[in-house]
């Protein structure tokens, strides 16, 4: 027994001199190397690791630090308690890492690091705390972040966290960022993370009712590329149908470039939600209603009954808003019928909504019941609309370089050179440079034929 | 209030429910927090603020159940209602922010009204804005809104575009050459 302990006494002691010397030396890849190769020791060690942790300094030995943590946060808790307070020792220590650690040397780990935060959200959903999780996280990924719009697999648990916690607007900050690029912690940022991130982004944008945002979000989610079918592009379907009704009154189209699963699969297990969509493009609320009641389980069970209440209601509006288009004047009792409304009391109630958000443009007469019905008053000359007119141009511009630089960036990659020198060497012996003209259209539509 | 304050307090607010320890904060954080989103008419963040209360703290103070109860009318937009639950004594913590709050939907409810109505009852002027008949009456003509009878004919409140005309063109020169330059290229 005594040889035992004695013999794992010496191996963590390793560890720390390891950590210790190679830090020092500034070697953090090999340290990484065995740092990979120490986990089974550390983890048969559990009850010892603190004593290594106080033998590390923060910022110097960041990368020790990080690798005990992860696999304190893997073992189950010492005491055999499931409770925040038996958590609190160790929720304090990744805090204290977090907040303190040094962001240079864990950009080494990359892979190691997001795993330590997956743990941690895990932890938290689990002792039913999640809120206690959002502003770690949120420091988490900026300081592994290499720019501000870099995806990490960090942000699909800190929207988690948010949606858990009901608390979203610190999620905003990342989700209001249009990525444009993503980490790659090592070769493990797994494709579940960047479909959980849209979903869940999604979700969030829906229950704010920024419906414009939610739809792009769950569009990106259903467009990426795939081999099989994910439940998390299922759901994200199913969402993705509802707010499109609630914004568009209609399926928008899926975008060509989405993968043959959606319209082979995903389509065909969401029946009930193309019901929702056939009743609705006839306008008729009896009818979504008779839908809904017939699917209500199903709605329940996918936890979107709320989102469908929202459909019907906004086929209200839009009856309403189709009235603009034919009528100069109505009454409101004529509203209330041609929109299935109760009566004119109701009808009154939803235009006055309308018009204060912008919906329609019109004037209620109490003095003889009736509802005039004018144009949109935008007329296009006003300073604001010139703002956005240029807020929109420079959107644009920035976009239009983007575009350009991820091109160049494909066609400098070997392996995309490599494809191309291939095919010219079949096809004639000219051996030209093969990435001139790189910002000229018309090279590179020359360049696509050949790769194709 | 400046809105400026608001802000600041907002961000306070924002980040002492974060930080707070075993994921609860006080009732008077929650209480201010709440009052200061309905100021800002962030009604969504407000319901959800609501929805994450602990359920205890909820039962315990009367004061917040009171805001959230101006929170619900808000949502429902019942103007009457929303003004009925707005005239209660508020204490010190948010006395002035509620207060404000009464202010700013007063003032949304005259603006509605005036682009929503050409004529309306001077019943329904009084309980949109919660004022009483005789002070409807008054703020009608402040605004020279007609009266015929018990018939009142708003008048279009004019948006003002007050922006800065001045060290514009310059500016305008600026963009304009990067448009162009873009376009070119």
């Amino acid at each position: 027994m005594m040889k035992v302990s004695s013999l794992m006494a010496s191996s963590l002691e390793l560890f720390v001199n390891n950590v210790r010397t190679l830090s020092t030396q500034g070697n953090f890849r090999e340290l990484c190397d065995i740092i990979n190769k120490s986990t089974t020791t550390l983890a048969r060690n559990g009850p010892h690791l603190d004593n290594v942790l106080e033998t590390l300094d923060l910022q110097q030995h960041s990368l020790g630090i990080l690798a005990v943590l992860c696999v304190k946060l893997s073992l189950p808790n010492a005491n055999g308690a499931n409770n925040p307070d038996a958590y609190k020792p160790l929720l304090n220590q990744v805090q204290d890492f977090i907040v303190g650690c040094n962001g240079e040397q864990v950009r080494f780990a990359p892979d190691t690091y997001t795993e330590l935060c997956h743990l941690l959200s895990q932890l938290l959903i689990d002792l039913q705390m999640p809120l206690r999780g959002v502003d770690l996280l949120r420091r988490a990924i900026r300081k592994i972040q290499l720019f501000d719009s870099q995806l990490t697999s960090i942000h699909a648990d800190l929207c988690q966290l948010c949606l858990l916690s009901k608390c979203f607007k610190p999620a905003l900050e990342f989700l209001d960022t249009d990525i444009t690029g993503i980490s790659q912690e090592g070769g493990y940022f797994d494709a579940k993370y960047f479909l959980l991130y849209y979903y869940y982004g999604g979700m969030i944008y829906t229950a704010l009712k920024n419906y414009n945002r939610a739809l792009y979000f769950f569009e990106v989610c259903i467009t990426t590329p795939a081999m099989s079918v994910s439940h998390i592009m299922l759901e994200a379907y199913k969402k993705y149908m509802l707010v499109s009704l609630i914004l568009h009154g209609k399926i928008v189209t899926i975008p060509k470039h989405a993968s043959q699963i959606v319209n082979r699969f995903i389509k065909p297990l969401s029946q009930g939600y193309h019901d929702i969509a056939t009743a609705y493009s006839t306008n008729s609320c009896a009818q979504v209603n008779t839908v809904m009641t017939k699917h209500q389980e199903l709605f329940v069970r996918d936890h979107n009954w709320g989102l469908v209440k929202q459909v019907l209601r906004y086929l209200y509006k839009k009856n309403i808003q189709r009235l603009t288009k034919t009528f100069l004047t109505l009454s409101l009792t004529d509203v209330a019928s041609r929109a299935q409304l109760p009566g004119p009391t109701e009808a009154e109630q939803y235009i006055l909504n309308m018009i204060e958000d912008g919906e329609i443009f019109a004037t209620i007469n109490q003095k003889d019941g009736m509802v005039v019905f004018h144009d949109d008053p935008e007329k296009y000359n006003s300073p604001e609309m010139l703002a956005r007119l240029e807020k929109e141009m420079e959107a644009c511009t920035e976009l239009d370089k983007r575009v350009l630089e991820m091109e160049e960036e494909v066609l400098l990659a070997p392996q995309y050179v490599r494809k191309v020198c291939c095919h010219v060497d079949q096809d004639e012996p000219l051996t030209g440079p093969v990435h001139t003209n790189v910002t000229n259209t018309q090279g590179q539509s020359k360049h696509s034929t050949y790769s194709m | 209030m400046v809105l400026k304050e608001v802000e600041k307090l907002l961000d306070e607010l924002e980040k002492a429910e974060l930080e707070a320890p075993n994921g609860g904060a006080t009732p008077q954080t929650y209480t201010q927090l709440l009052a200061v989103y309905l100021y800002q008419n962030d009604i969504c963040n407000a319901k959800y603020l609501w929805k994450r209360i602990p359920a205890n703290v909820k039962a315990n103070s009367n004061e917040l159940q009171q805001v959230w109860l101006v929170g619900q009318r808000m949502w429902q937009r019942d103007w009457p209602a929303v003004h009925a639950a707005l005239s209660t004594e508020w204490s010190e913590d948010i006395n002035s922010i509620m207060n404000a709050l009464k202010e700013n939907v007063r003032e949304r409810a005259v603006i509605l009204i005036s682009e929503a109505y050409s004529s309306l009852t001077l019943i329904t002027l009084a309980s949109m804005t919660g004022l009483s008949a005789p002070e409807a009456q008054t703020l009608a003509t402040e605004r020279e809104w007609k009266i015929e009878g018990d018939m009142v004919q708003p008048k279009r409140i004019d948006k003002d575009y007050h922006l800065g005309q001045n060290s514009l063109t310059e500016d305008q020169l600026h963009k304009l050459t990067q448009f162009v330059s873009f376009l070119e290229n």
